[in-house]
Parts: C-alpha cells; structure tokens; sequence
C-alpha cells in the first residue's frame, strides 16, 4: 500500500477505441467528397459565389463591410478537400476526445460550401449575392428556441428523466405566449405564462413517471400529442374567432449600445431580444449548477446511480421532481421565444423543434455547452433548409427540409458520437 | 462503538428472513457473520443499516436502545457501510464520491473541492487508505474501487463499519490488501462487522465469529475453529434427509467434462479445470461452499455461458458451447439454481410455464401457431401427476408458493424423455414435504437409468442424494467420494483440502 500502487492503479485505461469513430470518419468523408464534385466541379467553371455583410436593416450599421467574390468551384473543392483531410486524420488516429467537434466542424464546413454553390452566378461580376448576416441572424432565432429546448432536456435527463414532452412544452409556451403577448402586449407575461404552462407539463410527467413509474418516452409522446391537438382545438375555438388573441405581435429587439454596431457579429449577438439574452445568461446558470455547485452535484449523482445518492441521505424522487419542473418551465419559456420571433401561432407551429432540441442535447453529449454547440448547427441547417429555396438551388424545399431531421434521427440512433447518456437516464426509481 | 443486536426478526410474508438474531460487537473488534448466501446476512445488515425495519428486536449502540429509520440516520448514528455492490457514482471522481451528500460549501452554494480533496489526503494518511482523489472511479480497479467506499464510510466519522461480502469481488492479493485494512483500522478503535462466507478469511482476520443458517444464529467460535467445524456448522446437520433408492448399479459415461474453464461475469476464471464424468443410472452430487464455481460450471453446462476452454460430451457427442435451445434439443434437462429469474416467467401462466422448453414443438405447436388445447390438456396432466397445487392452470406462476412453483420446474424438466438432468439447489427454500417431493422425483428419474448431475450447498442433500460425492472449491474439483464419507472429511474438501480421490 503505498503511492506507487495507487498511481499505477490510475493509469488502467479503458479500451475504448470503438469502431464507431472510423464510422463517422467515412461519413465525414463522404460529406468532403460530396462538396469536391458535386458543389466544386459540379458548377460551372467560371462561376462565381458573392457575399454581403450589411444588415438588411442599415440602421443599425454605421460601418459598411465590402463584399465578398469567390470562383465557386475551387473554393468548394478546397473546403472538400480540407473536410476529407479532417476525416482522413480521425480514420487514421481514432482520437477519444474531439470526435463530435470534428463532427461539427465539418458540418459547418459543408453548409459552407452549399451555401458558396447555392449563391453561385455564372459570371464574375456578383449580379446577386447572398446576405451571410441576414443568413446567421435568422439561425440564430431558431438556434436560440433549440437552446431553450435542449437546456430543458440537460436539467431533466441528468437528473434521470426523458423529457421527450419538449415539443409540447413549446407548444404550450407558444400558445400560452401568444394570447398573453396579444392582450397585453407585454413579453414579460408571455414569458411568465411560458414558464407556467412548461412547469406544469413538467409537473404532469414527473408525476407520472415518477409516482406510477410509467414509461417516461410514452408519457413524454403522449403529452407532446395531447398538447399538439388541444391547441389545434383551442386554435379553432379562440384564435380563429378572436385574432386580436393572436395578433402575432413580435417582441421587439433590445439593441446593446456600441456592441450592437461591431460588423457582423453586432445583429448576431447584441441586437437581440430579450428571450436571446435570457437564454445566455440561462446557459451559464446552468452550467454553473450543474458542475459547481452541490445541488448539481446530487442532480448528477441522482441521474448516474440514484441508489447510491439515496445511501447519503439524497432524495432521488425530489431531486427529480424539482428538475423535471424546471425543465419544463425552460422549454416553456423557449415556447414563448418562439412565437416571439415567428409572430402567429398556427396549427403544427414548432415543426419538431423540441426533437431536433432533444438530438441537440444528445450530440451535446448532456453538456449545457455541447448543447449550445449542437444547437448552433441544428439551427444553421434548419434556417437554410427552409431559405436556400429562395437561392438558386434546384432541390425541393421539401427534401432539403428534411435534411435536419435526418441529422436527428442519425444522432439520435446513436449513429454518430461516442453517445453516453446519464446511467440511469430514463430508468424509474424503487426503493427496494 | 459498541453495538448490540438482540433478538431480530424480519420477516417477509411467510418467509423469516431474520429469526430472533442476537450478537453484539466490541469496539476495535472484527466480528465475523459467517453464513451462506440466503443465510439472512444481507437482510440483517439491512436492517441495521436502517434499509429495512425489523418487526422484532431492538439494535442498541454503546448500550442504548437505537431506532435506525432510514441509513440517513445510520450514519448519522456512526454506521457505515461498504456495500456488495459498491454505491460508487462511476463517472465521477474519487473526491465527488466521498463528499456526496456532506459537501462542504463556499459562496453560491459551490462546493469547496480543494477543501474536499485536503480531507480526502488527511484521512488516507490517518488509515493508510492510498487512492488519488482526482481519479475517476470506473477507472480504478476494483480493490480500489473499494478503499473509496471504506472512505467515503470513514469521512462521514463512522465508528463501526459494515462490510457486506467485501471480498466477492477482489483478486487474491486485493483481499489481502483488504485484510491490512481491516486490522488497522480494529487497531485504530473501529468497530468491524464482516460478512461473509468464506471460512479462510474469517480464520485468517475475525476475533469473533458468528455463524447463521436460514436466519438462525447456529452458533459462534472462535477463530481457532477448524474449516471444517465451521463448514459444518454453515451449511447444518440438524435435517437428516433419507431417500429410497435402489442399489447403485452404474452404466457407462453420459455425461463427460473435460478440462473446463469457465469466466465469471467479472471477467474473472470461475471454474479452473474441471474434469467430471457421470455415468448412467448414477447421480453425481457437487457439493461445496456456495460461490465456488458451482453456479458457473451448470451454466457452461446447459449452454447459458460460454465455455473458455476444456470440453463437454454428452454420449459421446460434443456439446461445449452449444445455445440453450440446443442444449434443450440434445435432451438437457435443467432446474436451474434462481427458479425465479432462470426457470420460470412469472408472469405467465402455468400452462405456458409448463411447456417453456418445447413450445415449438409438436403437440404444442403446429404449422407456427400454437396448439392451446395441447398445452391444456399437458398441464392438467402435470398438475395431477406432479401434485401443484394452484387454483387454476391459468394462473401466473407468480401466484404460486415457492415450492410449486419449483414443481412446476420439475414436472417440465422431468415430463419430457430427457438424456441428462442438471439440477442447482433443487429444494433451497422449499418445505420439508416439498423436497422430499423433489428428491423421490430425482431419483426416479435416476432410477430409469439415467445421468444426473445435483448440485447443492446442503450437506444433508448431497448425501441423500449422492451416488458419488464431488467437492469443488476455488473453481477446481478438490475431491470425489462416496457417500458413506464422513461429514468432516467432506467438510475439508469444502474447505480446500484436497484428499485421494476415491474415483473420478
């Protein structure tokens, strides 16, 4: 017994070089080979890809950016090439950490390339351009509701509970949202009323899950269809006779001084509204209590190995009880942030946001800021999705809007990243 | 601390776990439980340890009468636990581990790690308890693994620590390791209560042991006592069991094992070696401590785990590594050692648990679908013949007591023309009556002329039922004899000494 034998102890590894790495390796690849022919040799060769910079709004922007023109083909086939270097590497060296960055990276790097192939003229001279501001800031709406959404799964999972319910919890923020913000025209309520409805639909599935032990992924469905057709109903019943409760009233933006007028990053970041500053400094409460603090410390021990929080005197049903509510009143509030940036509310109004939160969350690896991340990417290719139409891309509107989801489900599958879920992450709690 | 057990009972339903258990442990003293798995040790530091309450008895600390209600509470009180199963959160480090749920705090609710870690180093140096507090805990090995629960136990000033089968699941030289421990720690004042059943250990650390069979105290000595005093002791002699056979009048090889290694689920060689053979008309008994091997060697046997290496005939023909639905096809009868987990689905009913092994098979299936009436018709009959008692062939297995729902188990195994039978603790926790039901079943089914191979933890089982007696201990056969062996000379081999074998 001695130090020796205790170090030696620690250096033990564990064997985890696990195919799965080189899988997404090919996949990166592929992505690499993909830009190469299909977006760099795939346009013609003199072709050429321009960008602007200039809010759309010039108000806001006392400084002019110049443009950007690039040739198209070999812009994208350097960003192919760099993305199939990238996977090359990982293939070969199999990294443990870093895999779902890398991932990420080149993800990035094929929206890119897209983005230079969708804006490409046939000559030199820019006769349109794409606007990469406008571009990041309308992402960044539905990056934030991501946010919203996959922080609510990282309370609720790491203490132990699926809430698949997200996308009801949205919808109940969105529809709660909208009728407050229509009738008094004050986003304060509507927020309140977000966080009400989502706590309580969190309420609902932390009772059931955690009193009657039901399956927390059914009652999570179930509630996401239940809120799904009620507010269909109640669309019909009150909005549909009585706009003036859903106006579609936006909330309005809250410019930061000065930081609001840096080029590019001035609209993306400080020129916002209140939900998207909410939602930073939410971000950094949570990690905070997350990893710092003791109530995150028994939240983790309870969602890894609830008997043994409960062997040092941890309530494991009131741990969860207390993030499950949380949660949903997060995901509520996103609801609201949501129809803040989008105006009416309308029947099948947040299109799945909360599962595409829900892979956020799983390719963030459970982490407030691997979720921020995710999300980012979520929503940069949920916002192209639905605008490169506009561009001159022939695709259907209807197959690129499955692209997201199609990322979803491949990281949801497990089939991209080393997933690993809190241990006892959807498992109902006994006591003996 | 000084604690005090007096008259425990716990009961579960009709089942008595705990009956009128009574010890007490000094301060600085390591006090051996000694007693078989299902022996009621795990249930009585439950209790103590405030997880279960007992319906009879009082627990006194330092001679004051003590109510434990929850294991918040026990450790409050001084108790602490290094449970079987470590309550270790594996993804967080060593410093997390211990301070969970006693934390201490700085602004904001933050806890004070380098604090944390500072008590961590002062109280490895005070007990000589090595680990790195910035380790992650799935990554160290078990044994280490192990000195952070007796920490974690330790930096909540527990006065007498409870260590349930501390030794499962550590190597040879961790257990040693362990045993270093154990002493200083007596030595620093602590009180220790070990729990085990693993006769070197207790001889080689305990001051006091106390031995407990089927939630009875049977005794307590000294650690001097002999191994084999104390096998006897554990697993009883106070049922003496006959069963009517007639004479023994062995055929040739069924069953032969060859060389067999088989793993346990830690990873670890479980069955070292291992070379039997049974013949026709014969039952062959594999007594032993329980956690030997036993459980391990059946499974290999019916296809349940894999075989590392060595081989398995059966009439000559191999079926080493075969899958259990193969197993069942060459004719392997098993009733396994957990009727519960192994040998029945609860919740379906008897007439479906009743036809388990053959359900695709004629009658009871064709063209794909099943034949109910078949399946009826066949649990009517092995309700009368086998003598189950339930209400109704209907009902889920669940309902049954637990010795119909091991008829069950037998009247399935045994009602099909079966090559060999492979039965594991066949009459554990089953009546007098009932296990004489099982037996005369058994050799029945042995006196048609065919292989059996019982294995049993009960001395007076593998008496009655023995043609020839094999001992295993530590994953190897330590000897085979017949049954006219005296207790004690078994009691040795159970205990590790190796005799002259009378056959193999």
């Amino acid at each position: 017994m001695s130090l020796v034998d205790a170090t030696a102890a620690t250096r033990v590894a564990i064997p985890v070089k696990n195919r799965r790495t080189r899988v997404i390796a090919v996949i990166m690849g592929l992505f690499g080979v993909f830009t190469v022919f299909v977006f760099g040799f795939g346009s013609t060769s003199g072709a050429h890809s321009s960008f602007t910079f200039n809010p759309i709004n010039l108000a806001n922007a006392p400084w002019r950016v110049g443009s950007l023109t690039v040739v198209t083909r070999w812009t994208d086939v350097v960003l192919g090439v760099v993305m199939v270097a990238l996977a090359t590497e990982m293939f070969l060296r199999r990294p443990r950490r870093g895999v779902m960055a890398r991932f990420g990276f080149v993800a990035v790097l094929f929206l890119l390339g897209l983005l230079f192939w969708a804006a490409r003229t046939p000559g030199p001279s820019p006769t349109s351009s794409v606007n990469i501001t406008a571009i990041l800031v309308g992402s960044s709406a539905a990056a934030m509701v991501l946010i919203f959404g996959s922080l609510s799964g990282v309370m609720c999972e790491r203490s132990g509970v699926v809430n698949i319910a997200i996308e009801g919890q949205f919808i109940g923020g969105a529809f709660l949202g909208s009728m407050i913000a229509s009738t008094t025209h004050d986003f304060f309520f509507a927020a309140l009323g977000g966080l009400f409805v989502g706590g309580l639909i969190g309420l609902v599935l932390a009772f059931l899950s955690l009193r009657y032990r039901s399956d927390q992924i059914i009652v999570g469905v179930v509630l996401v269809t239940m809120l799904s057709s009620l507010s269909s109903y109640l669309n019909l019943q009150v909005f549909t006779p009585f706009p003036n409760f859903n106006t579609g009233i936006l909330a309005p933006n809250l410019p930061i001084p000065l930081l609001s007028k840096i080029p590019i990053l001035g609209p993306v970041f400080f020129n916002q509204s209140g939900f998207f500053y909410v939602m930073i400094v939410l971000v950094a409460v949570v990690s905070f209590a997350l990893f710092k603090t003791r109530y995150g410390l028994h939240v983790r021990a309870v969602g890894e190995h609830p008997r043994a929080a409960a062997t040092v005197g941890i309530s494991v049903i009131r741990v969860r009880y207390i993030n499950v509510v949380l949660g949903g009143a997060i995901a509520g509030l996103g609801g609201v942030a949501f129809m803040a940036t989008q105006g009416q509310f309308q029947v099948g109004y947040t299109s799945g946001y909360g599962y595409i939160a829900l892979a956020a969350l799983i390719f963030g690896r459970w982490r407030p800021s691997g979720a921020v991340v995710a999300s980012i990417i979520f929503g940069l290719s949920v916002y192209l999705s639905y605008n490169l139409v506009t561009y001159n891309v022939p695709i259907s509107l209807y197959i690129l809007q499955m692209f997201p989801y199609l990322i979803t489900i491949a990281v949801v599958a497990g089939l991209i990243g080393r997933v690993r879920a809190p241990a006892a992450d959807g498992q109902p709690y006994l006591r003996d | 601390m000084e604690l005090e057990l007096r008259g425990i009972t716990k009961r579960f339903g009709a089942f008595t776990a705990n009956d009128q258990i009574s010890l007490k442990v000094e301060p600085g003293q390591i006090h051996s439980l000694l007693g078989e798995n299902g022996a009621g040790k795990s249930t009585l530091m439950n209790v103590l340890f405030g997880l279960l309450r007992p319906d009879e008895g009082e627990i006194l600390i330092d001679g004051v009468v003590t109510s434990i209600t929850d294991s918040g509470e026990a450790v409050r009180r001084g108790i602490g636990m290094v449970h079987q199963h470590f309550m270790l959160v594996p993804v967080f480090s060593v410093t997390e581990n211990v301070v969970l749920g006693f934390e201490p705090t700085k602004s904001l609710n933050r806890v004070d790690y380098r604090q944390a870690t500072e008590d961590i180093h002062r109280l490895s140096r005070q007990f000589n308890l090595d680990v790195d507090p910035d380790a992650i805990v799935e990554n160290l090995p078990v044994g280490l693994q192990q000195r952070v629960e007796i920490l974690k136990a330790l930096s909540h000033d527990a006065e007498l620590l409870i260590l349930d089968e501390p030794t499962a699941v550590l190597t040879p030289q961790e257990i040693d390791s362990l045993m270093e421990i154990m002493r200083s720690l007596a030595a620093a004042g602590k009180s220790i209560l070990f729990i085990t059943h693993k006769l070197k250990e207790v001889k080689a650390v305990a001051d006091v042991i106390t031995v407990i069979r089927q939630g009875r105290v049977v005794g307590t000595a000294e650690p001097s006592a002999s191994e084999s005093e104390l096998a006897s002791l554990m697993v009883g002699r106070d049922v003496r069991l006959t069963v009517e056979k007639t004479p023994y009048d062995p055929g040739d090889e069924v069953l032969e094992v060859r060389d067999l290694v088989v793993l346990d689920d830690r990873g670890l060689v479980a069955v070292n070696g291992v070379s039997l053979d049974v013949r026709a008309g014969e039952v062959l008994a594999l007594a032993g401590v329980q956690g030997n091997g036993q459980t391990e060697f059946v499974e290999a046997l019916v296809g349940m785990r894999p075989v590392q290496s060595g081989t398995i005939t059966l009439h000559g023909r191999d079926i080493t590594n075969l899958t259990p639905r193969q197993a069942l096809d060459v004719g392997l009868g098993h009733i396994p050692e957990d009727r519960q987990r192994d040998g029945l689905v609860l919740t379906m009913s008897v007439a479906d648990n009743l036809v388990l092994n053959t359900p695709r098979r004629a009658p009871f299936a064709r063209h794909g679908t099943r034949n109910l009436s078949a399946v009826n018709e066949n649990a009517q009959r092995l309700v009368r013949d086998f003598d189950i008692r339930t209400t109704s062939i209907q009902e889920p297995a669940s309902s049954l007591s637990g010795g119909n729902q091991q008829k069950v188990i037998v009247a399935r195994e045994l009602s099909r023309s079966l090559e060999f039978l492979v039965a594991s603790q066949p009459t554990r926790g089953l009546d007098v009556g009932s296990i004489e039901y099982v037996h005369r079943q058994i050799i029945e089914h042995r006196n048609r002329g065919n292989g059996s191979l019982i294995v049993s933890s009960e001395l007076d089982e593998v008496l009655a039922l023995g043609d020839r007696i094999a001992v295993m201990y530590e994953g190897r056969i330590s000897g085979v004899v017949d049954p006219t062996a005296s207790r004690e000379s078994i009691g040795l081999l159970m205990a590790g000494h190796t005799t002259e074998t009378a056959s193999v």
